[in-house]
C-alpha cells in the first residue's frame, strides 16, 4: 500500500488539507461535544479540531448517516471500520453513489457505548490500548458487547487507511486509486507501506472468537421468544441499522404493522393473539433481510429502549449466513451481494 | 382430519410449488391415482424464484408443521434462473432456522412436470418426518 507516516498531531492538516484542496465537498467526521463523541458534517476547514477520531465511543453508525444520500458532491466519511463497510454495503444496495463518497476508515481499539464513554473520558481519553481496556474491565467498565466479539476492527477498507502506530506515530495509506489521487492532490510524497497486520489480526480474531463463544446462545425457537419477550416493536433497530435500508418497510405496512379491523381479523385467524404483535416475525424478517449484509456493528442494540441485548442474536446468526456464502460484508465493494447472484451447482445440501 | 380426533398428531404442511413443474408433478400424482397423505395443503406460485422467505416464516409463526417448497431442476427454470436465486434464498432462511432448531421442518425439492412419481414419494416422506418430529412448537402460542 501506497502511504505516508505522520505524527499524530499532523492528521488534522491532512483533514483540513481534503477540504482546502476541495478533494471533498465536506467531510463527515467524529468530534467532541462536551464529554461525548458525536459526528459533525464540515465544510470550514477551520472547524477541524481533530479530536475525537480515534476516541473509542460508538454512537450512530456513520454509513447509515449517509444512507439514501445519492448527491453528486463529494463526501468524505471518516469513521471506523465497521462503519466503513456498512457503507461499501449501501454502494452495492445502490444507496451511496461511489464516486461522490470518499471513505476513509480509522484504527478501532473496539468502542464503549457513547454514555460510558462521556461518564468515563478522563480515564478512557482519545485512545485505548489493550493493557488499559482490560484495567478498566475490571472496575466494571466494558466494551460494547459488539466490539467484543469483532474481528475485523483495524483500517483496512475503503479508500483511506488510516493506521495507528506505536509512538504518537499514524500511517495514513491509499487502498484504492480514488484514495491516492485524494493523498496525491494534498501534496504528500507517497511511499510503500506495510499496513497488513496479519499477525495481529489473528489475534484479534482468536480473542473476538472466545468472546463469542461466552456469550449465552440463543438455541432454539421458544429462547428467542424468550429473548425478545419485552421488545415492544418499536423498529429502532431498523433504522438505525446502516444496511436496512428499503424505503417502505413492509413493518409499517398493514400486513406487517395491523391495527383495528385488521388486528381483529387476525385475532380471529389466531383465537389470540399477543400485543405488541410480531416480535418474532419482525426479528425473523430483519435478520433475514440483513444476513448477508450485516457488520456486526451493534447499533441496533445500543438502540434498543428495552436494552435486549440485540448483539447475540443479530450479528451471530447472521454469520453462518456469509460463511455459507463465504461473503465477507464490506470487504470489496466489487464483490456482488450473495442474493444478487447465484452458481449453476451449489448448495444442494442445504435445502432439505 | 379423522385421526386428529382420536388424539393422534396428523402434521400441518404448507406446500409452495412452482407452476411449470412442480404444482404440475403434483397433478400428474393426481391424476395417475398416485396415494399419498393429505397434509400438504399447496399454494402455487408461478416461481420458486418469487418465494420470499417471508412465506416461510409466515407459515412457521402461524403454527404450520412443515414448509415444503417445490421448483423445476436447477437449469430447467422455466425463466431460466428463478430456481437458482431461490436456491440461495432458501439455503439463507433454513442456515437461519437452523440455529433456531426448526430448519427440518423447512424442505425444498426439485421436481419437474414428468416426476408425479416423486412428488408422492416426497410428500409421504416428509409428513412421516413431521409426525415424527412432532407439532410445530409454536403451534397454538399466543404471538
Amino acid at each position: 500500500m501506497k502511504g505516508v507516516e505522520l505524527a499524530i498531531g499532523d492528521l488534522n492538516g491532512v483533514l483540513k488539507g481534503l477540504l482546502e484542496k476541495e478533494v471533498v465537498d465536506c467531510l463527515i467526521i467524529p468530534h467532541s461535544v462536551g464529554n461525548n463523541i458525536a459526528y459533525m458534517l464540515v465544510t470550514d476547514p477551520d472547524k477541524i479540531g481533530g479530536e475525537g477520531i480515534f476516541a473509542p465511543s460508538f454512537s450512530v453508525n456513520a454509513a447509515g448517516l449517509v444512507k439514501g444520500w445519492t448527491i453528486k458532491s463529494k463526501v468524505g466519511l471518516v469513521a471506523k471500520p465497521c462503519e466503513i463497510r456498512a457503507a461499501i454495503e449501501l454502494v452495492k444496495l445502490n444507496q451511496i453513489d461511489k464516486e461522490s463518497a470518499l471513505l476513509i476508515s480509522v484504527d478501532c481499539p473496539g468502542a464503549f457505548e457513547n454514555q460510558v464513554y462521556a461518564d468515563h473520558r478522563d480515564e478512557i481519553g482519545e485512545w485505548i490500548d489493550s493493557a488499559k481496556i482490560e484495567e478498566l474491565k475490571s472496575k466494571g467498565v466494558e466494551l460494547r458487547e459488539a466490539c467484543k466479539i469483532c474481528s475485523n476492527r483495524l483500517a483496512d477498507v475503503g479508500d483511506i487507511a488510516v493506521v495507528r502506530r506505536e509512538g504518537e506515530k499514524v500511517v495514513v495509506a491509499a487502498l484504492t486509486p480514488m484514495g491516492e489521487s485524494a493523498l496525491n492532490a494534498l501534496g504528500m510524497e507517497l511511499e510503500d507501506k506495510d499496513i497488513e497486520r496479519k499477525d495481529e489480526k489473528a489475534k484479534i480474531a482468536d480473542a473476538a472468537k472466545k468472546n463469542e463463544e461466552s456469550l449465552p446462545k440463543i438455541g432454539s425457537i421458544e429462547a428467542l421468544e424468550e429473548f425478545l419477550r419485552d421488545c415492544i416493536v418499536c423498529k429502532n433497530c431498523r433504522d438505525v441499522c446502516p444496511v436496512c435500508y428499503c424505503k417502505e418497510c413492509f413493518f409499517d405496512q398493514p400486513l406487517g404493522n395491523p391495527v383495528s379491523g385488521d388486528m381483529l381479523n387476525l385475532g380471529v385467524i389466531r383465537g389470540a393473539i399477543g400485543l405488541p404483535t410480531n416480535q418474532l416475525f419482525y426479528h425473523l424478517t430483519r435478520v433475514y433481510h440483513v444476513s448477508a449484509t450485516c457488520v456486526g456493528c451493534g447499533a441496533c442494540a445500543d438502540a434498543c429502549p428495552k436494552e435486549i441485548p440485540l448483539t447475540r442474536f443479530y450479528p451471530v446468526i447472521t454469520k453462518k449466513v456469509q460463511e455459507m456464502f463465504e461473503y465477507v460484508p464490506g470487504k470489496d465493494v466489487e464483490e456482488p451481494i450473495p442474493f444478487t447472484t447465484y452458481e449453476e451447482e451449489e448448495l444442494e445440501d442445504r435445502l432439505r | 382430519m379423522v385421526e386428529e380426533a382420536k388424539g393422534e398428531f396428523e402434521p400441518k404442511i404448507i406446500g409452495f410449488t412452482c407452476n411449470w413443474c412442480t404444482y404440475a408433478s403434483a397433478d400428474l400424482a393426481g391424476t395417475s391415482r398416485k396415494k399419498y397423505p393429505p397434509n400438504t395443503r399447496i399454494i402455487r406460485l408461478m416461481c420458486s424464484g418469487r418465494l420470499d422467505p417471508m412465506f416461510v416464516l409466515r407459515a412457521l409463526l402461524n403454527g404450520a408443521d412443515g414448509v415444503f417448497i417445490g421448483g423445476c431442476h436447477p437449469g430447467e427454470c422455466h425463466y431460466i434462473k428463478g430456481n437458482f436465486y431461490a436456491r440461495r434464498r432458501i439455503a439463507a432462511i433454513r442456515t437461519i432456522l437452523k440455529e433456531l432448531g426448526m430448519a427440518n421442518r423447512v424442505r425444498s425439492e426439485w421436481i419437474s412436470a414428468s416426476e408425479g412419481d416423486k412428488f408422492a414419494s416426497v410428500m409421504k416422506e416428509m409428513a412421516a418426518q413431521i409426525k415424527e418430529m412432532g407439532p410445530n412448537p409454536l403451534r397454538g402460542k399466543v404471538l
